[in-house]
């Protein structure tokens, strides 16, 4: 077992958790430094809740090695875990029939707060997630964005050292969001912070570090740029160019270019021809210079950086193709066996699950390199696919949040 | 501790809080208020058995005991269970114990309250020149708070059982009266049998003792009206009454405890 830093503030190793059957967490293990904002992703059922819960001490785990928070053993020292954790649960359980300000002071008395300390913190965190002027409202008429609000300013009440929030921004509107989001990095400075989602726009924004999960296994654990680095490969670079008609004789050309792995044939959208290319650092200038040398009049020359997104779709969808899989090897120290275990083994039982099969291409090369706009009048002229970034805010297309109320 | 007194201060807060406490307060009172008044009349002015029907021996006293307790320990458990609270709380730094604790204390709170009425009616009587035996009627009232205590504590361990508020109250309206009711059904049919089970079973003495005994050991109805009523206090009983409370509420905790393996 790993020799435990002084600074590790969620520790756990070889956790496991069954429901009957299922085996909803398995072999999971993964450690928090102090001051760490990271993102639990995963599709839904994934282990995150139950883990998180876990970790919160509302549910025991089935088997682990080491359960630790704050360096108190979440099993053995359960209340101690308690004191330090400000656990958000998704459904934001806050008591209809007290005012926001009596469901504060109860959570404060149940974490021994006295009264003076109470009368002192109860405004600070009320004006830090900004619903201080609702103080006097009943909980049970506040609306959901206002409730996870308050919900948050439970989990802040006692200044815990570690946050554990569960789908923090689901049921907000895209402008109630961002302001979780931002009010979410700002904890980060005195907070460790342990979130879920399966909103990867969000992810992308507020965590520097992601652990993806799905079914209960842990399919990478690093830095945002190690994992589209070391998952998402190479850079991506879209042409739109007056090629002429001869397009097999452009891809030839193109894909003569040094560094270029790969050349994919994208639609033609009138008299303009699209490829991708795939290759090793920017290759736009190599390509600039093919086509002033062949004579191509240029309408789209653009890199695409990988984004979360793409990584995410790859690991959980099983799309990670051989090129991609000999560079997977999750940076940080804690995770190393047990995201490759978890991400090689993803691909071959993920493949024909519970996706629609347009998700998942059957031969990656053959896929146009994602339409984004389209000249088919019956195509409503726009379409979105996976291999682009989410557009931010507002609201992604896909809405995520279909299930919750 | 403190979280016990916490959690019990909220639910006694919630409890006078919403309407549902109120209605249940005005249903009981208005019910045994008017059993009361009628064996005042019946009996013409007969205060000792009149005050006795009223905590103790009248039909209503009972009917309150079986289906209040369930009523108001369906929303203690069984509902914040189904809205997620209990996950809320089951995460605050209070042990589970402190926290059925606090629960149970509060709904025997809100009992004691309710039966504090006939401590009025006592008062009344002692202003219009009649003055009860207030010792008895002190003995009674403790001791309705007990009964009180144990039927909470059997409501909460139905409420433990289901997420479902409704079932969860009428599990425990079943398990109080069937608790309520199983000495005296078993004491007929002991009566019915016995001449037959004389004849064929040896020792029969002997094993209808050991009978009578475990009958005798769940008859709340029995251990109040002979104890209390009469102004008794007597060590032996509270100590049935705190034991059966006890582990009913040991095995809610238990309960609890269970289900979050089972989630």
């Amino acid at each position: 077992m790993s020799v435990s830093a002084p600074h590790a503030m969620i520790e756990v190793e070889h956790l496991y958790r069954r429901y009957g059957q299922v085996l909803a967490v398995e072999d999971l293990t993964f450690r928090l430094e102090k001051g760490e904002v990271v993102g639990f992703l995963g599709p839904n059922g994934a282990g995150k809740t139950t883990t998180m819960r876990i970790l919160a001490g509302y549910l025991p785990a089935s088997k682990a090695t080491r359960l630790s928070v704050a360096g108190f053993d979440v099993l053995r020292q359960s209340i101690e875990v308690r004191r330090r954790i400000g656990y958000l649960p998704e459904s934001v359980p806050l008591y209809r029939e007290l005012r926001v300000r009596e469901m504060l002071r109860f959570h404060g008395r149940l974490h021994g707060m006295d009264r003076a300390s109470l009368a002192k913190a109860i405004p600070r965190v009320l004006d830090r997630v900004g619903v201080l002027d609702r103080r006097e409202q009943l909980v049970g008429n506040l609306s959901r964005g206002l409730r996870q609000r308050v919900g948050l300013a439970v989990a802040l009440l006692p200044n815990p050292d570690v946050l554990i929030l569960d789908e923090p921004t689901s049921g907000l509107d895209p402008l109630q969001r961002k302001e979780v989001r931002s009010l979410i990095g700002a904890l980060a400075q005195d907070h460790t912070v342990l979130l879920s989602s399966h909103i990867l726009a969000e992810i992308e924004l507020i965590c520097p570090r992601v652990i993806i999960l799905d079914r209960g296994k842990l399919l990478a654990d690093g830095t945002q740029r190690q994992l589209l680095h070391q998952l998402a490969g190479d850079q991506r670079i879209r042409l739109e160019a007056m090629c002429g008609s001869d397009v097999e004789a452009a891809r030839r050309s193109l894909a003569a270019l040094p560094g270029v792995a790969s050349v994919v044939v994208g639609e033609r959208v009138g008299i303009h021809q699209a490829f991708e290319l795939r290759g090793e650092g920017d290759l736009r200038e190599d390509v600039g210079a093919l086509a002033m040398q062949k004579g191509w009049a240029l309408r789209e020359l653009s890199l695409t950086r990988a984004t979360l997104e793409e990584v995410f779709s790859k690991l959980v969808l099983g799309e990670l193709g051989t090129a991609a899989s000999p560079a997977l090897a999750p940076a940080p120290p804690a995770a190393q066996s047990a995201a490759q275990s978890g991400a090689q083994s993803a691909p071959t039982n993920l493949l024909q699950l519970a996706l629609p099969d347009a998700k998942v291409p059957s031969d990656p090369g053959s896929k146009p390199g994602g339409a984004i706009y389209s000249l088919n009048p019956f195509d409503r002229g726009a379409s979105r696919d996976l291999s682009k970034p989410v557009p931010r805010d507002p609201e992604p297309p896909s809405d995520p949040e279909g299930c919750d109320q | 501790m403190k979280g016990t007194w916490v959690i019990f201060r909220r639910e006694c807060a919630s409890l006078f809080w919403t309407p549902l406490g109120w209605l249940l307060l005005v249903a009981a009172v208005l019910l045994n208020g008017l059993l009361y008044w009628a064996q005042l009349n019946q009996t013409g002015g007969n205060v000792t058995a009149s005050l006795s029907a009223a905590m103790g021996w009248g039909i209503v006293f009972w009917m309150v005991m079986i289906f209040l307790p369930p009523l108001l320990a369906m929303r203690l458990l069984a509902e914040e269970s189904r809205t997620g609270t209990l996950e809320y709380l089951l995460t605050a730094p209070v042990s589970d114990a402190a926290v059925i604790v606090g629960k149970f204390l509060a709904a025997t709170t809100f009992m004691a309250v309710l039966w504090s009425s006939v401590l009025l009616y006592g008062l009344q009587l002692q202003w219009l020149g009649s003055p009860p035996d207030w010792a008895a009627l002190l003995c009674a009232y403790l001791g309705a708070i007990l009964v009180s205590g144990l039927f909470v504590s059997l409501s909460l361990l139905a409420s433990s059982l289901t997420q479902a508020p409704l079932l969860a109250a009428f599990l425990a309206i079943i398990g109080c009266t069937g608790w309520l009711l199983l000495p005296m059904l078993m004491q007929s049919a002991l009566a019915q049998l016995r001449d037959i089970l004389a004849q064929w079973v040896g020792g029969w003495d002997r094993a209808e003792a050991w009978i009578q005994s475990g009958i005798r050991s769940i008859d709340v109805a029995m251990h109040f009206q002979q104890s209390f009523l009469p102004g008794v206090l007597d060590s032996a009983e509270l100590v049935f009454f705190l034991t059966w409370s006890g582990l009913f509420l040991f095995l809610t905790i238990r309960s609890l405890e269970a289900r979050r393996w089972r989630v």
